[in-house]
């Protein structure tokens, strides 16, 4: 047996497919990306090498300040308003009777499961100015004057496409949350109502400092995807109206694909990246402690 | 009392959020079936005048089988090179006696950083060097390549897991580590490969942001991206059209979320539990 398990021969081809995919897809092509960053490039070929040019026209540009602004927004709604209701909700449900929770469970992750395009378009009907539900209910209740052009208003648009977006992820980050209440051993929570613990207070003193690998778990994931928000933003509005909705990478897009300069928008790409680590290490630097073994 | 008020409007919020985040597909659903102009007067109130021909007509210009089939491809060829790769890779690293090991862990969790969306200008130009463009691996290569980092990761997990004297026992019967990987390992770990093959089909199901830039031939689109030029080039007037063609990309994943949920709950959490 032995032999078989440290021969070089099958060891390498167990090894080599898998690791020869990931480098060649996924690793290699930062490299080709930060020089590419640094040419003139048309899609096809170098037309030349313009040292940090790209990079200055980018950072000059109102466009690129703009779509970090944008992004910067989604990703605040995300922190502050969608995950505390995800958070919220997962400890409420916890406490439900199965059929509800099962119901509830069932239909909250339903629209994580259906395609960005659906739930994007279906947005776009919801935000419809003559007869779109949420113009609609304002009139319905007296509030005319709320009513308006939501995606084409430069004050809303951003915060339409984040509520379209967070919208979808809610129910599936409540889900995360509630698996990770669901491993905490529930003595914790009778001896505190020995105590005389409430809700809420059991919740703020128990649940959530427990709970904290996996808040770090979605933390990254749901910043991370609220960073590189893309999909929802070409279908609702194609970054429109002009440039007042696009995010960070849809501006990459923007810049590569629309106008064929690959080499600016390879220096946003780069540019991307380095803000991606740097929110990395940051959530890593506040949140890191031992991890929590029951 | 007041407690037991409290617990019936916590459990009637949660009741109607759950049916606020069911409530737009059927809206859709009903707009599916009403005439352009009743879609105006009408929004909300089931159809006056049921339209059935939205379906056929949307089919006319929308060519929902073959972005269908395009998705089918996609997903099963990176699930399958993912699985296959990926179980033979966990099962070198967590099962074999390597030196570099450690190191590979380290080097996939890179995958699990680096976002998709950063590498697609060299990804765009790399499919045209290796001659790929206008294949359907120009996709599904990039896919199985991104999903590789964490299928590996969990089925290490799983793999360590296993006891020794299950390789030691199939060694006195006569198999070699091939054997004794397919024949042995690879059964008792399906569960974890069925989780590994949920996942992977759910994220490739519903991938936008590559498909859209990478499957640059009309041919060659899945369903999210032949959807969205679909409604580009009818515009945004005929919502009844346009939501036909919307219920009829959903009722594939509808379907299988009906029947699968549990799995599909179970597999889309298995990452958090493990990290």
């Amino acid at each position: 047996m032995e032999k078989h398990y440290r021969s070089k021969l099958s060891i390498f081809i167990f090894a080599f497919p898998g690791l020869l995919l990931f480098t060649v897809f996924t690793v290699y092509p930062i490299l080709p990306q930060i020089l590419i960053s640094f040419q003139k490039h048309d899609g096809f070929n170098n037309l030349g090498w313009v040292g940090f040019d790209n990079y200055i026209k980018v950072l000059n540009s109102t466009s690129f300040w703009r779509a970090n602004g944008n992004t910067l927004i989604i990703v605040l709604i995300s922190l502050l308003i969608a995950l505390p209701l995800s958070l919220l909700l997962a400890l409420v449900i916890d406490v439900q009777t199965p059929k509800i929770r099962n119901f509830f469970k069932f239909a909250s992750v339903f629209p994580a499961v259906l395609s960005v395009t659906v739930i994007s378009q279906m947005w776009v009907a919801m935000y419809e100015p003559q007869w779109g539900l949420i113009n609609s209910f304002l009139r319905s209740v007296g509030l005319e004057s709320w009513a308006h052009q939501w995606l084409t208003d430069k004050n809303t648009v951003v915060i339409c496409i984040a509520i379209a977006f967070l919208w979808q992820y809610i129910g599936l980050n409540a889900l995360l949350f509630y698996t990770g209440i669901k491993s905490i051993p529930k003595h914790y929570y009778e001896a505190a109502m020995i105590d005389g613990a409430n809700f809420f207070e059991a919740s703020f003193m128990i649940t959530i400092p427990l709970l904290r690998d996996i808040i770090k778990y979605v933390l990254v994931l749901s910043v991370l995807g609220s960073m590189s928000l893309f999909a929802h933003i070409r279908v609702m509005t194609a970054g429109g109206p002009g440039d007042l909705s696009r995010s960070v990478i849809y501006q990459m897009y923007y810049t590569a694909f629309s106008t064929s300069e690959f080499g600016v928008g390879s220096a946003i790409a780069v540019l991307f990246i380095i803000e991606c680590l740097f929110v990395t290490v940051l959530i890593n630097k506040f949140t890191t402690k031992e991890r929590i073994e029951f | 009392m007041r407690q037991k008020i409290g617990d019936y409007l916590i459990k009637i919020v949660l009741f109607v959020l759950g049916c606020s985040f069911l409530f737009p597909l059927v809206w859709m659903l009903n707009l599916s079936f009403k005439s352009k102009s009743e879609v105006y007067n009408n929004p909300f109130g089931l159809p006056q005048e049921w339209v059935f021909s939205n379906y056929g007509e949307a089919l006319k210009t929308f060519d929902f089988f073959k972005y269908l089939n395009n998705s089918f491809i996609y997903t099963l060829g990176t699930a399958l090179i993912t699985i296959f790769l990926g179980s033979m890779l966990a099962y070198c690293v967590s099962r074999m006696q390597w030196r570099f090991a450690d190191h590979v862990i380290l080097y996939l969790t890179m995958g699990l950083i680096i976002p998709v969306q950063v590498v697609v200008i060299p990804l765009y130009m790399m499919i045209d060097t290796f001659g790929l463009k206008g294949s359907r691996m120009s996709l599904i290569l990039p896919y199985a390549s991104f999903a590789l980092a964490s299928c590996v990761l969990m089925l290490n997990a799983f793999f360590r897991g296993l006891p020794k004297e299950l390789e030691e026992a199939a060694s006195i019967d006569g198999c070699n580590v091939y054997q004794c990987f397919f024949q042995i390992i690879l059964p008792i770990v399906k569960p974890a490969l069925a989780t590994q093959f949920v996942l992977i089909f759910m994220s490739t199901w519903n991938e936008f942001f590559l498909a859209f830039i990478l499957a640059g031939k009309e041919s060659l689109r899945p369903l999210p991206v032949g959807l969205l030029s679909f409604f580009t080039s009818i515009g945004v007037s005929h919502w009844g059209l346009i939501g036909a063609a919307m219920i009829m990309c959903s009722i594939p994943t509808v379907i299988v979320y009906c029947f699968g949920n549990k799995q599909i709950e179970n597999s889309l959490t298995a990452g958090a539990v493990l990290k």
